[in-house]
C-alpha cells in the first residue's frame, strides 16, 4: 500500500513525521503561495531553499516528496503573459529540486505540467473527477494520476467504471470528511484559493461555509456518517480500484497525522472515528463515534443507491452509535445524541 | 477559585443549558476573557451549531443563561449581545461586555436590536 501523506511544511515537522512511521510512501505540502496557491488552508510558505532541504531529506529516507497547487480559482491571472512566466518560472525551479509530482486542480496547469516538465501530474480532488468520461479528459491531458472525487468513494459502480475506462493511476482521499453532496463545496474551496493564493487576498471576517457546514451536521448528525470518508478496517474493498491512498490533514499536529498513518497502514483503529477525520476538527470534542461499531456498514453503503430519505441507513446507524461528550475535563461524559434536549 | 476554573465551570453550564433547551447538541467551542485597549472588557464565546432563530425564539432564556454566567463571572451583565456571520443565520459568538465611555457612545447612539448586520443585541443597559 502507498500512503501520501500530509506535512506541515518545515523542516522539524518533516523530521518528527519520518522518524513516527515506517509506513509513509510519500509526503506531500502547499508550496509558495506567491505563484499558485492551494485549495486548502495552509500552516507554511516553504521557500524553493527550504523546500529543496525538505525535498532531500525525504528522499534520504526514502519517502516521494509532493507539491499541492491545488488552487481551484486563480481570477485567469494564470491566463496572463506575466502569470504563465511565473509559474513556468516555478515549475521549473520545482523540477529541478527533483520533486516527484505536483497536484493541480486546473486543467490548464494539468497540460503545461505534463507538456514541459518530468514531474508526474496528479489531478486534485478539488478537479472533482467523480466520472469516467472525465477521468478520460484529464488523462488526456497528461495526467499521471487522478484523485477521484470523495464524493463517489462509495459508488463503487463509479470507482470501477472510472478504473476500467483510464490506464492512469488512481489515488483515494480517505479522511477528508466533507458533507456527502456538499453545496458549498465549490464557493469553500475558490474562497480559499483566493485567500491562500497570489493575492489580491480578501479581508475576511469569518469562513461562512465552515459555520455552516459544522451547524449543518450538529442539528443532523448523521451528515457525519454520510460523509464519504473511508474507515481504515475498509481499505481492502478498494484494493481492486488502487492501492494509493492519500490522507487529508496538513493543519493539524504531526502526532495527529502519525495517529491517521499507523490507523491506515495497519487498516484497524478502535478510538473515536472523530480523531480521523480531517475539516471538522472543531467538532472531535463534541461527537464520540466508537468506529469498530461501524464495522460491516460498508456492505449497505457497497449496494446503497443514495436516495437518503427511502433508505434511511446512515440515520439509524448515527442514531445508534453517535454520542455527544457532554461537560468538561475530569466529569466529562458520553452520552447518546437522543437524551440531549427538553424543549420548552 | 481561579478565573480559568471559573471561565471553565461557566462554559460547561452554559453549554449545559443551551443543548436543554434547544435540544440540539450546541457546542461552544471556546469561552475567553478579553480586555480591549479602549477599555472595555467581558467574555467571548464562540458558538457552534447556534442560530439567529434559535437565539429569537428562546431569547428569554437564553438571555437569561447569558446573564447568570456574566454575573458569576462578576461582569456587569448590562450589555449582552450575539456576534452573526452578516447575511446569515449563523451566530459566531456569545458575548458579555462591560463597556467603555467611547463603547457605550457608539452603541447607544444606535436603535433597535441589529444597529450592524453583525450583531444582535439582547440587553444593553442605557445609562442614567
Ligand atoms: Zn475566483
Ligand atoms: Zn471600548
Amino acid at each position: 500500500m502507498k500512503l501520501y501523506v500530509p506535512h506541515i511544511g518545515h523542516f522539524e515537522g518533516l523530521e518528527e513525521l519520518l522518524a513516527g512511521s515506517d509506513n509513509i510512501y510519500a509526503v506531500y505540502m502547499a508550496g509558495s503561495p506567491e505563484y499558485v496557491g492551494t485549495g486548502r488552508t495552509n500552516l507554511s510558505t516553504p521557500k524553493l531553499d527550504e523546500i529543496a532541504q525538505q525535498t532531500e531529506y525525504a528522499h534520504s529516507k526514502g519517502v516521494k516528496m509532493e507539491i499541492v497547487l491545488n488552487s481551484s480559482c486563480m481570477g485567469g491571472q494564470h491566463l496572463t503573459p506575466e502569470g504563465y512566466r511565473a509559474i513556468d518560472w516555478y515549475f521549473d525551479k520545482l523540477n529541478s529540486i527533483g520533486i516527484d509530482s505536483i497536484t493541480v486542480a486546473d486543467p490548464y496547469l494539468v497540460e503545461m505540467l505534463a507538456k514541459d516538465y518530468d514531474m508526474d501530474v496528479v489531478v486534485s480532488v478539488l478537479s472533482f473527477v467523480d466520472t469516467p468520461q472525465k477521468a478520460e479528459f484529464y488523462e488526456q491531458l497528461g495526467a499521471t494520476t487522478i484523485v477521484v472525487d470523495p464524493a463517489v468513494n462509495r459508488h463503487f459502480d463509479k470507482l470501477e467504471a472510472i478504473k476500467d475506462t483510464v490506464s492512469c493511476k488512481l489515488k483515494l482521499l480517505v479522511n477528508e470528511a466533507c458533507l456527502y453532496q456538499c453545496p458549498f463545496r465549490y464557493a469553500h474551496f475558490n474562497f480559499f484559493s483566493h485567500a491562500n493564493g497570489p493575492g489580491p487576498k480578501p479581508n475576511v471576517l469569518d469562513d461562512y461555509y465552515y459555520y455552516k457546514c459544522l451547524s449543518l451536521r450538529i442539528k443532523d448528525p448523521q451528515q457525519i456518517i454520510k460523509s464519504p470518508w473511508i474507515r481504515p478496517e475498509d481499505l481492502k474493498e478498494y484494493k481492486h480500484i488502487t492501492d494509493t491512498f492519500k490522507i487529508g490533514g496538513r493543519t493539524h499536529f504531526v502526532n495527529w497525522i502519525l495517529n491517521n498513518v499507523e490507523a491506515y497502514a495497519n487498516e484497524r483503529y478502535d478510538g473515536n472515528l472523530m480523531d480521523l477525520l480531517d475539516s471538522i476538527k472543531d467538532l472531535k470534542d463534541t461527537f464520540y463515534i466508537p468506529n469498530r461499531e461501524l464495522d460491516g456498514a460498508i456492505e449497505q453503503w457497497k449496494k446503497c443507491d443514495k436516495v437518503c430519505h427511502k433508505c434511511g441507513y446512515c440515520k439509524r446507524l448515527a442514531e445508534k452509535v453517535i454520542h455527544t461528550y457532554s461537560g468538561s475535563g475530569e466529569d466529562i461524559r458520553k452520552i447518546p445524541l437522543g437524551s440531549i434536549g427538553d424543549r420548552i | 477559585m481561579s478565573m480559568t476554573q471559573e471561565l471553565l465551570k461557566a462554559r460547561t453550564s452554559l453549554e449545559n443549558n443551551l443543548r436543554e433547551l434547544l435540544g440540539v447538541p450546541v457546542f461552544l467551542i471556546e469561552m475567553d476573557a478579553f480586555a480591549l485597549p479602549c477599555g472595555c472588557g467581558g467574555v467571548t464565546i464562540n458558538t457552534r451549531g447556534l442560530q439567529l432563530d434559535d437565539l429569537e425564539v428562546f431569547e428569554e432564556h437564553i438571555l437569561k443563561y447569558l446573564t447568570d454566567t456574566a454575573t458569576s463571572l462578576d461582569i456587569e451583565p448590562s450589555f449582552l449581545f450575539a456576534r452573526l456571520i452578516p447575511g446569515t443565520a449563523e451566530i459566531a459568538s456569545i458575548n458579555a461586555r462591560v463597556l467603555c465611555n467611547s463603547c457605550y457612545m457608539d452603541f447607544g447612539r444606535g436603535s433597535g436590536k441589529q444597529p450592524r448586520p453583525d450583531i444582535y443585541i439582547m440587553r444593553f443597559d442605557r445609562r442614567k
